[in-house]
């Protein structure tokens, strides 16, 4: 532990999930009880940031009295050259964690809603101040982060002081927020690709772009961003976009390219924004599947928190294993929850005018992001347990997929592959020829004979 | 449906279509199969067929032999000395002999399952037909059987079809026992090779048994959140009539518990078992108790609070009915492999069985129907319970200092006990009146009773030893979640993540008997201190019980402080040791539902997946038995390496690597053929600990895998090195064989790690798609 020889208590990972209750506390910091709070990250120029400075403003640990709540904000400063305004938020999020890394101390929730406890034995230890809380941010985060070439962090525990920086603060989360929200895919020019999966699935990668999020829904765009230059050998790497062949489908010279190397040579295409011909790639911890119904031309989308059968009679473990592992299915598709929020979200295939069903609980997550006329057009379990049930309360609610079945022939479906004919049994080959079959003395031994039951042929689509 | 047998013969016929004259047709089996995946190259694998796999295994980590006996007596050629590189008079060399004993004990343990497998299997067609369907976890479990996917190819659908299985089964353990036989096998590595076949049918005859009674009994399926089950002697109602239940094979229990069901009884009997019996029995009616492990029999039975006791199957002490006699309890047995000289009164009608029983004309009775017996225990216990005391034959203060006052120090007790226990020195406090070293001794007594058996002045010393912290033993109240069986497929997914980003650092399952070095608890704080560490902590059997056995500051059990789900922290109680198999199974899952490799028929490139991706670890802490062997050689196969206590070493070889010689230690990386040096992960398949701070080391180490990504090998060396320094004081010296490239060092120890690395020489090297087989290679593929 030489890193953290200074510090009076323990710095490592095995203390993150400790947990401090209200007796065994020395001070709350921040919490249910006080109004003002937060912690922030902000990018400044170089000659602005102190390398190593930590300010207190206000009172610190030994000067607040055991067992009450105080107001705490905590800026951190950071420069470098490669330093941008769009990684706040990934720095941020990890005072969090490191927080968590010190004995004796409990930080929970994040930017205006901090809540931290110091545990008395901590502070008995010789954890009296917040100094070494800051040192082990600054020493954490340039361990980990090594593009931050200054730091300086600041601990403000004067309320009027918190109070005036944290209405700084909110309009800073705001702005944060509505960036990330309103950045499109046609903004960037660099996608990042994540091949953290390849550990279990070899030839899988994720695309994340700004409105995509990858399958397993963990890291953004910006995270992305921030992973691809901290450790530029990693396993998230940025893509040029390259040319876009098609901004409905969502096909990207570059991201094909990516696909073609990450996979060994297995994907050759990929479209981002729909579940047909060449959808994203499945791995194997996606969040939710996107699954056609042939028989109503629309898209299910289960999570995997779903516990029963999906309306075609299948759960989501038997959805999801005809389409992991890397797989490229048309018609199936592993798939973030938070894409479900983007409005690139099946964009190709009439997005959630495509939808058809999906559980009550995933609706209601994700409901704000459905268009207002089509909300009510989406059956959920609730309302439809079977296909014939959905086509009825389809039909019922005039779902835009009806429309499609009113258009008539066959459904616009790329990549299905007729089914070819059976022969009647009149026809069968041994007769065709007037062949007679002459068995005398024979003798047939098997030691095993596998009989496969014949598939009974599927209903025809849109019948 | 299968249908087996079938023939047929034309004398004559003829039609439009064509002329038969003596056509015999002859079939043997006609099978149904609906499963579309393609057969995979190794289908019902015969005892060769996976022989190159196990050679791989065996080049990186060679046998490490303890000889636990320098002589071969199997023969009348023998004795045979083997010692100093001599040969026996068959010709069998020391190594060979050490292997093949090894076999031996994994063929007993593989059969004893097999075995165990065909009478659930028989018994839940008996009960529910064999048209049942299989079913361990509803639509949460897309893979209902994947050991048995895996290595013979077939899909089970019903219990029917579980019966093929169970033929290919019987006829491997057959070949591979054949195989000990004098001048069959001459060398080691082949042995080991073989015994690395009898843990994989053993795997199939677990998952068998237990989908079977999963799928039949109405047990939790794959349920996280498992019933929560009383565990412990305090837990019994001693004031109601007793019933003990001793075994593995849970059909008498279940005969009993619906019995008392149908004469509206449960509330009014006790129904208690120890060891697996006790396990199962809790699945099927949650209201039972579980007493504890295996070590508990003597002193449960002495305490005499059992009223009757009914004896299944397996680590079942063979001098039982003298145990039961002592304390006038009846006795019933109901195992073909377990009689114990009793006369077979199966044919009798309950009540005159009963009778017999309770009134003493009979210590015991065999009876080979698990119906029958159930019924027969319940009539005997209402019969015997009323007018029997529950005397035990503990001796009382008094009759303990007197009897400690025999003793005249001669330490042969403590010769013979396993774990060395300070019995003379407690057994002298005694005699002064101070029984508290006696009783002190009560937490490492792994209950053998070899002491009473060595004492030349036949002082009861186990008996004593209990008696002396009574109040423990009576007082020991506890709760254990009910073993759930498989894992859900769902949960598998939802672990990718986590893993993959570094936030869960292994799975490690504690399993096996109670022949503990210093007492259960070790087990109990070793599965604590990993669940806080975020690793997914598996279990069953035995040690699933000594888990429950302890309390935390608030008095909660283990199973209260963690969640019972696969997840990061989750202690999950999978069931009885045949249970076992859903721990492997979940470890397969992962290629199935990550990579989505075909499993069926596929072992080989499965267990390359495993061996080289998940960083599973079994430590079977108090293995004991053969059974356990065969489990462990189960885990070999498939590449997860597995830690046993100090008495494991009596399993006379280790499967070491040798972290010395980087040349061991390359993979292929599947992406351009290229061979990788990826450091001795896992360094060894098979290897015992002294203490469980030297196994918690270990464990961590043992969790890495080429394939790691940063954050994952980061946080896997975070914990190796953390656990490290606080058992050992120091940084681990090898530490700079498990960094590849700067990103694997964890954060919180990088300037110690880059000096260290710095120190070494250490360069670094790049994370392939690692494999084994030149086969995976998927350059110049396509």
């Amino acid at each position: 532990m030489e890193m953290f020889s200074d510090i009076p208590v323990e710095v490592g990972l095995v203390h993150e999930g400790e947990r401090i209750r209200r007796k065994e506390m020395q001070v709350e910091l921040g919490g249910p009880d006080i109004p003002d709070k937060f912690e922030l990250v902000r990018v400044r120029e170089m000659d602005r940031v102190e390398q190593g400075k930590i300010s207190i403003e206000g009172p610190d640990l030994s000067e607040m009295e055991q067992g009450k709540a105080y107001p705490l904000g905590i800026l951190v400063e950071v420069a470098g050259p490669a330093l941008e305004e769009d990684l706040e938020g990934v720095f941020e999020r990890r005072i969090h964690e490191y927080c968590n890394y010190i004995e004796g101390v409990m930080h929970l929730n994040q930017r205006y809603d901090i809540w931290i406890r110091i545990s008395r034995k901590s502070f008995q230890k010789g954890l009296t101040s917040l100094v070494p809380i800051g040192k082990v941010l600054i020493r954490l985060f340039q361990s980990e982060l090594s593009i931050i070439d200054r730091i300086q962090v600041t601990f403000l525990t004067d309320p009027a002081k918190v109070s005036g920086m944290a209405a700084e603060a909110r309009q800073i989360y705001d702005a944060r927020d509505a960036r990330a929200r309103g950045l499109s895919d046609e903004e960037v020019d660099t996608f990042y690709a994540c091949a953290l999966c390849q550990s279990f699935a070899p030839s899988h990668i994720c695309i994340i772009t700004p409105q995509r999020f990858p399958n397993c829904g963990a890291i953004s765009w910006f995270d992305g961003r921030a992973a691809a230059r901290i450790d530029p050998k990693g396993s998230i790497y940025p893509i040029a976009k390259g040319e876009c062949t098609d901004a409905v489908k969502g096909e990207y010279g570059g991201v094909n390219e990516a696909a073609k190397k990450g996979s060994m040579g297995s994907v050759h295409r990929v479209w981002l924004y729909t579940g047909f011909g060449y959808p994203h790639t499945s791995c194997g911890c996606f969040e939710a599947i996107a699954f056609y119904i042939p028989e109503v031309e629309g898209f299910g989308i289960v999570d995997r928190g779903y516990k029963d059968v999906t309306v075609n009679g299948l759960p989501f473990s038997t959805l999801a294993d005809s389409t992991a592992g890397g797989r490229q299915v048309d018609g199936f598709h592993g798939i973030s929850i938070e894409y479900m929020r983007s409005p690139k979200f099946l964009q190709a295939d009439g997005g959630y005018g495509r939808v058809v069903w999906m559980p009550a609980e995933l609706k209601e997550r994700v409901g704000a992001f459905i268009p207002e006329e089509i909300r009510g057009c989406i059956a959920t379990d609730g309302e439809a347990k079977t296909v014939p049930d959905l086509k009825a309360y389809l039909a019922k609610v005039q779902h835009p997929v009806t429309a499609r079945w009113m258009a008539g022939g066959s459904p616009a479906r790329p990549g299905e592959i007729p089914r070819s004919a059976v022969f009647p049994a009149g026809d069968l080959p041994v007769t065709a020829g007037g062949v007679r079959i002459i068995f005398k003395n024979a003798r047939i031994h098997a030691d095993r004979v596998i009989i496969q039951p014949v598939i009974p042929r599927k209903e025809e689509k849109g019948a | 449906m299968d249908r087996k047998g079938i023939s047929l013969k034309i004398g004559e016929f003829a039609s439009d279509v064509g002329q038969i004259r003596d056509l015999e047709l002859t079939v043997g089996r006609i099978t149904r199969d609906t499963w579309a995946e393609t057969m995979g190259p190794t289908p019902f694998p015969g005892v060769t067929a996976l022989r190159s796999w196990d050679r791989l295994l065996l080049s990186r980590y060679r046998p490490f032999y303890l000889p636990f006996c320098d002589l071969c007596c199997l023969c009348t050629y023998g004795k045979c000395d083997l010692t100093g590189g001599k040969r026996g008079a068959c010709g069998i060399d020391m190594a060979a002999q050490q292997s093949r004993i090894v076999l031996l004990a994994s063929c007993i343990g593989a059969a004893t399952h097999i075995s165990h497998a065909r009478e659930l299997v028989t018994y839940c067609i008996g009960r529910s037909g064999t048209t049942h369907r299989i079913d361990v976890g509803g639509v949460n479990v897309e893979v209902e059987a994947p050991i048995t996917r895996l290595v013979s190819g077939v899909r089970p659908e019903t219990l029917g079809d579980l019966e093929r299985v169970l033929e290919y089964l019987e006829g491997q353990v057959t070949a591979l026992l054949s195989a000990t036989h004098t001048g069959m096998e001459g060398d080691a590595l082949d042995f080991e090779s073989k015994v690395l076949h009898a843990g994989m049918i053993d795997q199939v005859g677990m998952e068998v048994a237990d989908i079977a009674q999963v799928s039949a009994l109405g047990y939790p399926k794959a349920d996280a959140d498992a019933p929560a089950v009383p565990l412990g002697m305090g837990t019994v109602d001693t004031r109601k009539p007793v019933i003990l239940v001793i075994g593995h094979n849970v059909p008498p229990a279940v005969g009993i518990i619906d019995c008392l069901h149908d004469r509206g009884l449960s509330r009014d009997v006790e129904v208690t078992g120890i060891c697996c019996s006790a396990q199962d029995m809790a699945r099927y009616a949650p209201g039972t108790k579980v007493i504890g492990p295996i070590s508990w029999q003597l002193r449960y039975v002495r305490s005499g609070i059992a009223d009757v006791i009914v004896l299944d199957e397996q680590c079942v002490r063979t001098d039982l009915l003298e145990e039961a006699r002592r304390v006038r309890s009846p006795l019933i047995v109901t195992s073909e492999k377990n009689c114990l000289g009793l006369p077979d009164r199966t044919d009798d009608a309950v009540d005159q069985i009963a009778a017999d029983l309770a009134a003493g004309r009979l210590p015991g009775a065999l009876i080979l129907d698990p119906e029958k017996a159930g019924a027969a225990a319940v009539e005997t216990v209402l019969r015997v319970a009323p007018e029997r005391k529950k005397q035990g034959v503990l001796p009382g203060l008094q009759a303990l200092t007197g009897d400690a006052d025999r003793c005249r120090g001669c330490v042969l007790c403590r010769r013979s006990c396993p774990n060395d226990l300070p019995i003379p020195e407690a057994m002298e406090q005694a005699a002064a009146g101070n029984l508290e070293p006696l009783g002190a001794l009560y937490d490492a007594c792994v209950g053998c009773g070899r002491c009473e058996e060595a004492c030349p002045r036949e002082i009861p010393v186990h008996s004593c030893i209990i008696a002396a912290c009574s109040d423990r033993l009576t007082g020991e109240t506890f709760t254990m979640r009910a073993g759930r069986g498989a894992i859900q497929d769902v949960e598998i997914r939802k672990v990718g993540g986590p893993i993959v980003l570094g936030e869960i650092p292994g799975v490690v399952a504690f399993v096996g008997c109670a022949n503990y070095p210093r007492g259960g608890n070790d087990v109990a704080e070793m599965a604590v201190e990993f669940a806080w560490r975020k690793y997914i902590v598996m279990t069953s059997g035995c040690a699933a019980m000594s888990i429950g056995m302890y309390r935390d500051g608030d008095g909660k059990s283990p199973y209260e402080m963690f969640p019972g789900a696969f997840e990061a922290g989750g202690i999950v109680n999978v069931g009885s040791c045949v249970a076992n198999a859903h721990i492997a199974g979940a470890a397969v899952k992962i290629a199935s539902i990550f990579a989505r490799r075909n499993l069926r028929a596929n072992y080989e490139e499965i267990a390359d997946y495993v061996y080289n991706r998940v960083g599973a670890v079994g430590v079977a802490w108090g293995a004991m038995s053969q059974k356990a062997a065969a489990i462990a050689s189960g885990f070999w196969r498939l590449g997860i390496p597995v830690i046993v206590g100090p008495h494991g070493s009596k399993y006379r070889r280790m499967l070491l690597g040798r972290a010395d010689r980087p040349e061991d230690w390359c993979v292929y990386d599947a992406r351009t053929g290229e061979k990788v040096q990826v450091g001795p992960v896992p360094e060894h398949l098979f290897c015992a600990a002294e203490t469980r701070e030297e196994a918690m080391v270990l464990t961590a180490k043992l969790c890495m895998r080429p394939n790691d990504t940063t954050r994952g090998r980061a946080l896997k060396l975070t914990h190796y090195m953390d656990l490290h320094r606080r058992h050992y004081g120091m940084v681990p010296e090898d530490l700079h064989l498990f960094v590849r490239t700067p990103a694997d060092i964890p954060i919180t120890m990088k300037d110690e790690v880059q000096r260290i690395l710095a120190e070494k020489g250490w360069e670094e090297t790049t994370i392939p798609d690692p494999t084994l087989l030149l086969r995976m290679i998927r350059a110049g593929k396509g």
